[in-house]
């Protein structure tokens, strides 16, 4: 693979061209969903692949699955003819200089999730399944395993070489309860099909899904008889599994350049954070300090170079509450005069790289998450993603979860059904008064970020510890 | 593209030929995708992709397991297979399974393939996109943003009971946003077309209909928050369509009783004039004639003059009722959102766009819906907002654009005030979904708008 990579630089060398990169990349999978005792589905896929990127006048890329020689010499042809194209319409394109690197990366991990037997994570599945049967109200009930390995060469004609071995590891499980007139669903340790890390399978095995099967089907039935949410103004606590989609959908996607310089404009939509407001823009309150971080340990949006070859860093997207930077690629870094964050991540080989968060993360504070509610009048604890919705500017956002925990006076007094909040980004980060620490502090995987044309799904993280919110209005709509 | 039909059954033959496994079933989907993007005017990013998907599903008994790979070698492809056998003889049985489904011959096979299409190159998507580019300058806009994306794909399915069948389909796509005035972040307008033959892409009509509305979108107004009529343009309804769709009109919603239809079938759920199908053979619809098991789509009336009909099967979905057969709407399996209707169109009515503004003493015109998620998914409640282009309507007409709006709406409780349906529909893909959807304008009363944005 590498000598196929090599040839392909080499052929890239020959051309006239301002620059060209190719990646290439060996992609496993797996995937077993067990539902009401029976496996819905296990499959197998492998796929390999690479895309070329060339600046010839405009940019270009091709990619195919044709691993070989001539393969590559008509892919480059392909991405040539599409950037010769693209200069009908296009200004000069400049890219930041960055260090050039040649290097390898591999995942931490004890396990390799692969190589984990069949059967073992069948029967434990199975077991999982099974212990949640513990009511007809229950009419599916599901776990689940998901693993990939990918392995990736990326060269660059400005000479980066560079080699990764990436292991991601996670599963979950849920059940739907309906007692013929109302319906309901929850899930551990999160929506999605669970949560994710980049870690071996060792990962999965400390998500104890065994031990959370009851209790987590227990309180899908308790749900059904639970109390509407009620309406109003009051303080929102959110668990870290709904607090980190909400830094996801209120922080990372708006803080991404290419959404703030409109290049996304068309599709994912653009960002009320544009470069005229960094460092003139209080997004949060003085405790909300948000990175973003690939070099995180274990998270889901962790490895050692992006896929423009740029090497993880952590860089500060909100400082003491002030919008300080921005998720940028070489090109928009160039345009705008920020730094390049390691931010260009492609779904597959198959894929252009494009700005995509790694793991964007809320930084602890010093509360506990006892002291937040003991120091709460009246509230709702928010657990569970459910629904989320925001605008194409990321400022009016609103958000449901499986379940809410009223808070009366400092105690959890009432389990919530069909809790909603909703509010507009800086008002609400505005208004976090309190974030518990490092203790409490969780990174969180989430698998399925929609972002480009044609669509790519990305995995990325979020760590966060349970923080509070004060006066967000609550229990949207008509029941 | 590397393969053919030949090329597709040799490789389907050798794989039947050499397997141990009771039944067996091949698929293969190859796509080439030519995607233009465009924002700010220039072209940002232009790509070529090409890539094949063989998956193979094998069964021994009522064990069944899946493998894939994307390598069409003959090594790899047995490596496949046996990595299918393997994981269903670890499997665990399913009573439910009923098996692969049996060869069906389709009433009428449409295929949708154009040369022209496939013809289509990056140097044509970048004239056209500089068409519509130079246009809007001339009016004054100089930021344009948006896609011309053209895609020719192969569907072969075989299986070890004699289904073999073999498709071809191209698709074409073109959407355009202007911002009118990017300096004070204002001025969004919207519109797209969708059709199997590229040469039916008016380019220079979507790029215009997106300034029109992006210069009649400036200075927006807030307004009181509450339940108002609304005219949705077609774009609006495909969002509706699309999550009613994903909401219930699958037969595994109903069975795990998650579908808004569930006990409700024979009973009068919306008004009487709505009538919401499936059929790939309808003039208005694009797509594969049979399904991603080989089985011929059958016209399904999911909502008939507003009654709860049908909901849509695949093999392992019917086997679980007495008496049925799959309606050919199954998805690549195993697959956990299998069966999905990927071919919804909803009747027109007789309303032109502008009689439904005259007939309108208060209301909201809306262009398209942003970010629309189900908040409870079997009462039917959506939520989402509106996008590129929201006007008041007062007395019969547009007053003045507001500030996008937020809804959270049942839409069952939306399909029964339906006030008048358009008299044209409108085709759209969706980027992420696997399927197509022809959808009419909408008059709704008492549309309930619970929070806005600002701007």
């Amino acid at each position: 693979m590498r000598d196929l990579v090599e040839f392909g630089i080499e052929e890239l060398e020959k051309k006239d061209i301002q620059y060209g990169d190719i990646r290439l990349s060996e992609i496993n999978t797996e995937v077993i969903n067990v539902k009401n005792g029976t496996v819905e589905a296990i499959k197998s896929s492998e796929s390999e692949g690479y895309g070329i990127r060339v600046i010839d006048g405009g940019w270009g890329f091709a990619s195919s699955a044709d691993i070989s020689k001539k393969g590559i010499q008509n892919t480059i042809k392909r991405a040539r003819k599409i950037a010769k194209a693209s200069a009908k319409a296009s200004e000069p394109i400049e890219l930041k200089e960055v260090e050039t690197h040649q290097d390898s990366y591999t995942t931490p991990y004890k396990k390799d999730p692969f190589k984990m037997g069949l059967e073992e994570k069948l029967n434990y599945l199975m077991d999982v399944n099974e212990r949640m049967d513990i009511d007809d109200k229950i009419k599916v009930r599901k776990c689940d395993f998901h693993a990939w390995k990918t392995k990736k060469f990326f060269a660059s004609t400005e000479g980066a070489r560079i080699e990764q071995d990436l292991i991601k590891t996670g599963g979950g499980l849920n059940v739907n309860v309906s007692d013929g007139e109302d319906t309901q669903k929850r899930s551990y340790p999160n929506s999605f099909g669970g949560d994710f890390n980049s870690r071996g399978y060792e990962f999965f095995e400390s998500l104890e899904l065994l031990e959370h099967a009851e209790e987590t089907a227990q309180e899908g039935v308790d749900l059904l008889d639970a109390k509407q949410c009620p309406e109003g103004d009051m303080d929102i606590i959110l668990n870290t599994n709904q607090l980190a989609l909400q830094v996801h959908e209120s922080c990372g996607h708006p803080t991404e350049l290419d959404r703030a310089l409109g290049t996304e404009a068309s599709y994912a939509g653009t960002s009320f954070m544009t470069p005229d407001k960094l460092g003139e823009l209080q997004y949060g309150s003085d405790i909300v300090n948000i990175v973003s971080d690939p070099t995180a340990e274990g998270g889901l949006g962790t490895f050692g170079f992006d896929d423009e070859g740029v090497k993880a860093r952590k860089v500060d997207l909100i400082k003491d509450g002030m919008f300080v930077g921005y998720q940028a690629s070489r090109e928009g870094a160039a345009k705008v005069g920020v730094e390049v964050s390691s931010s260009m991540r492609a779904d597959g080989w198959k894929n252009l790289p494009i700005v995509r968060m790694t793991n964007i993360n809320l930084e602890p504070g010093d509360w506990s998450k006892d002291e937040i509610i003991e120091e709460t009048d009246k509230g709702i604890i928010f657990d569970g993603i459910k629904s989320w919705s925001i605008d194409d500017k990321r400022l009016n956002f609103q958000f449901g979860t499986e379940a809410g925990y009223l808070v009366e006076n400092g105690e959890i007094t009432d389990l919530i059904k069909n809790p909603t909040y909703t509010g507009i980004t800086y008002d609400f980060w505005q208004n976090c008064d309190a974030i518990a620490g490092e203790d409490e502090w969780k990174l969180h995987g989430v698998p399925n970020c929609g972002k480009g044309e044609p669509p790519q799904t990305m995995q990325v993280g979020h760590g966060c510890a349970p923080s509070r919110f004060k006066d967000i209005r609550v229990g949207v709509g008509k029941w | 593209m590397v393969g053919s039909e030949e090329r597709f059954e040799k490789i389907s033959e050798k794989v039947m030929e050499s397997t141990e496994a009771d039944e067996l079933e091949i698929r293969i989907i190859e796509r080439d995708t030519a995607l233009t993007r465009y924002a700010n005017s220039q072209i940002h990013q232009n790509i070529g992709q090409e890539d094949v998907d063989i998956s193979i599903r094998a069964i021994f008994g009522k064990k069944t397991g899946a493998a894939s790979t994307n390598s069409l070698k003959e090594s790899s492809v047995k490596d496949c297979l046996s990595k299918a056998e393997t994981i269903a003889k670890n499997q665990k049985s399913d009573p439910d399974l009923k098996g692969l489904p049996e060869p069906k011959e389709a009433k009428k096979s449409k295929e949708n393939y154009v040369d022209a299409t496939v013809e289509f190159t990056p140097d044509k998507r970048a004239s056209k996109v500089k068409e519509i580019i130079e246009m809007a300058k001339s009016e004054g806009v100089d930021r344009v943003y948006g896609a011309f994306q053209t895609e020719e794909q192969n569907l072969f399915v075989a299986n070890s009971k004699g289904v073999k069948k073999f498709s071809r389909f191209t698709s074409s796509n073109l959407t355009t946003t202007a911002i009118a005035d990017w300096d004070n972040d204002q001025g969004f307008g919207w519109s797209e077309s969708c059709s199997a033959d590229v040469r039916e892409i008016d380019h220079m009509q979507v790029g215009r209909t997106a300034v029109e509305k992006g210069l009649n979108n400036m200075n927006t107004e807030k307004i009181d928050l509450g339940e108002y009529d609304v005219v949705l343009e077609p774009l609006a309804v495909k969002s509706i369509l699309m999550y009613l769709d994903m909401m219930g009109l699958s037969a595994k919603k109903v069975q795990e009783e998650r579908s808004f239809m569930k006990g409700k079938f024979g009973e009068q759920i919306m008004d009487e004039r709505v009538n919401i199908y499936d059929d790939v053979a309808d003039p208005d619809m694009i797509g594969y004639p049979f399904d991603y098991e080989g089985v011929p789509k059958q016209r399904v009336d999911l909502i008939d003059n507003g009654v709860a009909n049908e909901v849509v099967y695949d093999s392992y979905t019917a086997g679980r009722e007495e008496g049925k057969e799959s309606t050919g709407h199954a998805l690549p399996m195993p697959n956990p959102m299998s069966p999905l209707a990927m071919n919804l169109l909803m009747d027109t009515g007789d309303y032109s766009k502008e009689e439904m503004i005259e007939e309108t003493d208060k209301g909201i015109l809306v262009t398209r819906f942003n970010y629309c998620r189900p908040v409870h998914p079997v009462k039917g409640i959506l939520t989402g907002l509106t996008r590129d282009g929201t006007w008041l309507i007062e007395d019969g007409e547009i007053k003045h654009p507001l500030n996008n709006l937020r809804f959270t709406q049942n839409l069952i409780e939306a399909f029964n005030k339906i006030e008048g349906i358009g008299e044209e529909r409108t085709l759209f893909s969706m980027g992420f979904y696997p399927g197509y959807f022809a959808a009419p304008a909408l008059k709704i009363s008492d549309f309930n708008f619970t929070g806005t944005t600002e701007f």
